[in-house]
């Protein structure tokens, strides 16, 4: 009985694994609210558990990315930025900081992160955007499913495959060029793969989240995509490529900004955020790959897969590689 | 008199002025400002960049068959239902207010989304079953191309089109065509001769909204486009907007106004040809009651290509949208696939606060926008029919702005204006933002109405010594029952779904169903988005029936809504 008490107090506490600075605690309940710039899905729970532990309501605002920086702006511009607390692309927070839209605030939730995560500023990385290759595992037999990137250009999968635009997807083109800096040996084995990849006429959509579907109907077999609608589309059959090479993507960022309405429930939620108890949530119900450590989601094998962050790459870069990629894939 | 037109006339410009010029101006100080911002240092290099793209020229020609191909294809249905619905006695009439109407409801990417399912080359419902039919297993269409786009953004554009040209078919005085039957015509004769060119006003006005609405449609060229890999100008905009981080919108604004300046001139070609308003005018102080057309012979197989067209055009579709709600994923239609059917997705939006909420904010802003809206419209059609002065002229132009400007880039001006008001981030943003962009949908129909009332019943009234008002109250307005109720159809449809500027817009709080659904859409939930677009679906139609239940009540003739 003794033990079974202990046991009971232990899972309570550790329940309430994030720790609150009391004072902060205070201060934030009596502004009220914390407001949430960002773009990222399904995270209403995290925002409803934040509320529910804190007694400071949590408001979500989405905002993708392509008006991310045009929306904060304009307000911060205006006097009138709603967000106490941003989160987009490393890039996109990288302009926001040079605009002085940031705070300097390192959490000590992020303790325990790897030292890379802290970027200049106040930014701390929690997550990993990870792209990999989904296939039908209904419709792909497991000798067909590809080891390596190159086989994505074998002909065996002409007009099979689907992926977002690489002429203007950001994260596709940001993709690409970390394939290039990470994976190939030299720039001429990635241009014969880039050449490959053209020749089996990937069908084209305007971002990650319609390339799921086309693969779950059948409609195409494999796709460039995000590991994590192996969770978001479960019961779909769809499964995840374990090339021998990394996985890759853009890093995702966190921060507070200057001049938050409601600063101590900003730094209340960033706590909350980088938290095991919301990076589990955050991992578990939405697929997410997230940086705090012994964390991961639960799809097959990614605990063990090794999953890199691109470097950041400018605006110009990508619209350069865009350019060059619309030639290759003959975008018309 | 004149005074008080004139009066009305210079308020209703700055009132509408200051609605659609904002957005507009602030994207166009964008589009000459260096920066991200409206304003900046002068500079010309955005256009510079934008107009010396080397794809642009394939760009437009593409734009060009896309439009005026979608324009067509959505005027000339519209003209085929609105004249057998309104002047045939052809059976099942209320089946055409049904296919008329339903596209207006289904958000556009929805609607994109079930042609794909239907009509994709690799395993597509309908080309799946051309392949179990003898002769035809070689046959197969491809919705991903320049014909498929056309076909969709016709049909998305149908609701348009017929809202425009039925009320003017509903009011069309029969004396003509007797007089050309008299005179020895035949049934084809008169309709070529003397229907049509008498309706030329409300078919160019279709046509030329069907124009506009598909050179600033984004869903079509999306979903279907860029998987065909053809570019139209609202993906090459959209493409300058989403490669890399931090978009630059006064360049897809300075491209903008090349659209602009394409739908200022149509407006005024339109102005032109149908500058001569005497000769359209239908109702006169005769007697005024439309003769029906015995189709005879023809009357059921007329009635078989109306069914099958609304089979294939309306019902397979949203079909295809009710199993996508009930299936866990996306599947091809099998044994399996319908023993794996549930609920769930339905349960997911319904208990979802955000989904009721937006599903509230929605329902009041059709609700309230449109019946605004539409007030706003019949003062600016009317002065724009019945004025017809230089100024009214202008009115015209003012109200088509931010219709007629790409909606990826609108929803930016707008956000860049409001954020210097108060009005930031509330409801009222969104509901003087809707009214202000679709404002056209008010003033087309109620416009083309206008046409066909004789200045003699306003002239007879004055006579008699009411004022303006009086007459527009006591003889006019009944006479518009059938364009209030397009009118308010349209806008009402339009808000509910409205995306383009709620996106931009919409804050906690202020959530409405397109939003809901285009967060849906990017995580790629169909399932749910389907659900959600379902209920959007049956509030528009309860809109649409208590609105023409209302018009009905105040007019006991067959009207076009």
């Amino acid at each position: 009985m003794k033990k079974f008490l202990l046991l009971l107090m232990a899972s309570l506490l550790s329940s309430s694994a994030f720790a609150q600075d009391a004072s902060l605690a205070e201060q934030a309940k009596a502004e009220g609210r914390a407001t949430f710039y960002a773009n990222i899905t399904a995270i209403e729970p995290i925002m409803e558990a934040f509320s529910a532990a804190t007694g400071v309501k949590g408001e979500y605002t989405r905002i993708s990315t392509a008006k991310f920086v045009a929306t904060v702006l304009t307000e911060f511009e205006a006097g009138k930025l709603m967000a106490d607390v941003v989160q987009a692309p490393l890039p996109v927070l990288e302009m926001l900081r040079e605009r002085g839209v940031l705070a300097d605030y390192s959490s000590p939730a992020a303790a325990g992160y790897e030292e890379w995560t802290r970027k200049q500023g106040g930014i701390q990385l929690f997550g990993i955007e990870y792209v990999g290759l989904i296939y039908n595992k209904e419709l792909v037999q497991a000798a067909d499913v590809p080891k390596r990137y190159e086989d994505l250009a074998d002909p065996k999968w002409k007009d099979k495959i689907v992926m977002a635009n690489p002429a203007s997807h950001a994260t596709t083109i940001s993709w690409l060029i970390g394939l290039k800096e990470n994976v190939f040996a030299s720039e001429d084995e990635w241009r014969d793969f880039l050449k490959g990849l053209a020749a089996n006429n990937p069908m084209f959509v305007a971002s990650f989240g319609p390339t799921p579907a086309p693969v779950e109907s059948g409609e195409k077999l494999i796709a460039i995509s995000m590991p994590k609608y192996i969770i978001t589309k479960a019961p779909a059959p769809l499964d995840w490529a374990r090339v021998e090479q990394p996985l890759l993507g853009t890093p995702r960022a966190i921060a507070i900004t200057s001049k938050a309405p409601h600063p101590n429930a900003a730094r209340l939620f960033v706590d909350y955020w980088l938290s095991s108890e919301a990076m589990t949530m955050l991992a578990r119900d939405v697929g997410e790959y997230v940086l705090h450590p012994g964390i991961f989601p639960p799809i097959e094998d990614m605990d063990t897969a090794r999953v890199l962050p691109i470097r950041e790459l400018t605006d110009e870069e990508i619209q350069k590689w865009g350019e060059e990629f619309q030639k290759i894939f003959k975008v018309s | 008199m004149f005074k008080t037109r004139s009066v009305l006339t210079y308020s209703l410009i700055l009132v509408v002025g200051f609605l659609t010029i904002c957005p507009v101006a602030m994207l166009f100080f964008g589009s000459f400002s260096k920066g991200l911002g409206a304003f900046g240092v002068f500079t010309l290099d955005k256009y510079v960049r934008a107009y010396t793209d080397p794809a642009l020229a394939r760009i437009i020609v593409n734009t060009a068959i896309f439009v005026f191909g979608s324009a067509s294809v959505a005027t000339f249905l519209a003209l085929f239902l609105a004249y057998l619905n309104n002047r045939t006695d052809i059976p099942g009439k209320f089946m055409f207010k049904v296919i008329s109407i339903i596209p207006m409801m289904i958000p556009h990417v929805l609607f994109s989304v079930s042609w794909v399912l239907l009509l994709n080359p690799t395993n597509g419902l309908l080309n799946l079953i051309f392949k179990q039919i003898p002769l035809l297993q070689d046959f197969s269409l491809n919705i991903y191309s320049l014909w498929g786009m056309i076909l969709v953004e016709g049909l998305l554009d149908l609701p348009i089109a017929y809202l425009i040209i039925a009320p003017a078919m509903a009011s069309f005085d029969v004396a003509l065509e007797e007089s050309s039957r008299v005179s020895g015509a035949s049934t084809w004769r008169t309709l070529f001769r003397v229907t049509l060119p008498v309706l030329r006003p409300a078919i160019l006005a279709a046509f030329i909204l069907g124009i506009v609405r598909s050179l600033a449609s984004f869903a079509v060229p999306s979903v279907i486009g860029m998987p065909g890999r053809v570019q139209v100008l609202a993906t090459h905009i959209y493409q300058m907007i989403s490669t890399g981080f931090a978009p630059d919108y006064g360049k897809a604004a300075a491209v903008g106004m090349s659209v602009l300046a394409t739908s200022v001139t149509l407006i005024f070609l339109y102005r032109y040809l149908t500058s001569e308003s005497e000769k359209f005018v239908t109702i006169s102080s005769r007697g005024y009651r439309p003769t029906v057309v015995e189709l005879k012979k023809a009357r059921y197989p007329l009635f078989a290509v109306v069914a099958l067209l609304s089979v294939i055009l309306i019902v397979l579709p949203v079909l295809v949208l009710f199993y996508t709600s009930l299936v866990p994923y996306s599947m091809v239609p099998s044994a399996r696939a319908f023993s794996m059917i549930s609920w769930k997705h339905w349960a997911d939006v319904l208990s979802d606060p955000v989904s009721l909420l937006s599903l509230k904010n929605s329902v009041f802003l059709g609700v309230v926008g449109a019946s605004l809206g539409v007030s706003l419209s019949l003062l600016v059609a009317y002065v724009i029919v019945k004025v017809r002065t230089k100024a009214a002229g202008i009115l015209d132009s003012l109200s088509f702005l931010s219709f007629s400007f790409p909606g990826i880039v609108i929803g930016v001006g707008f956000m860049w204006f409001f954020v210097r008001t108060p009005l930031y981030a509330t409801i009222w943003a969104l509901l003087i933002g809707y009214i202000a962009t679709y404002l056209p949908y008010g003033i087309r129909p109620l416009a083309s109405a206008f046409v066909q009332v004789h200045s003699h019943l306003e002239e007879s009234s004055q006579v008699c010594g009411a004022g303006t008002f009086t007459t527009l109250r006591r003889i006019v307005i009944p006479l518009l029952v059938p364009g209030l109720v397009s009118g308010w159809i349209l806008m009402a449809t339009m808000f509910v779904r409205e995306l383009t500027l709620s996106v931009v817009l919409s804050r906690p709080g202020t959530e409405v169903l397109a939003v809901q659904i285009l967060r849906f859409a990017e995580d790629g939930l169909w399932g749910r988005l389907s659900a959600l677009g379902i209920i959007m679906i049956f509030i528009s139609t309860t809109l649409v029936i208590l609105a023409t239940l209302v018009g009905a009540r105040f007019k006991p003739v067959e009207g076009g809504g």
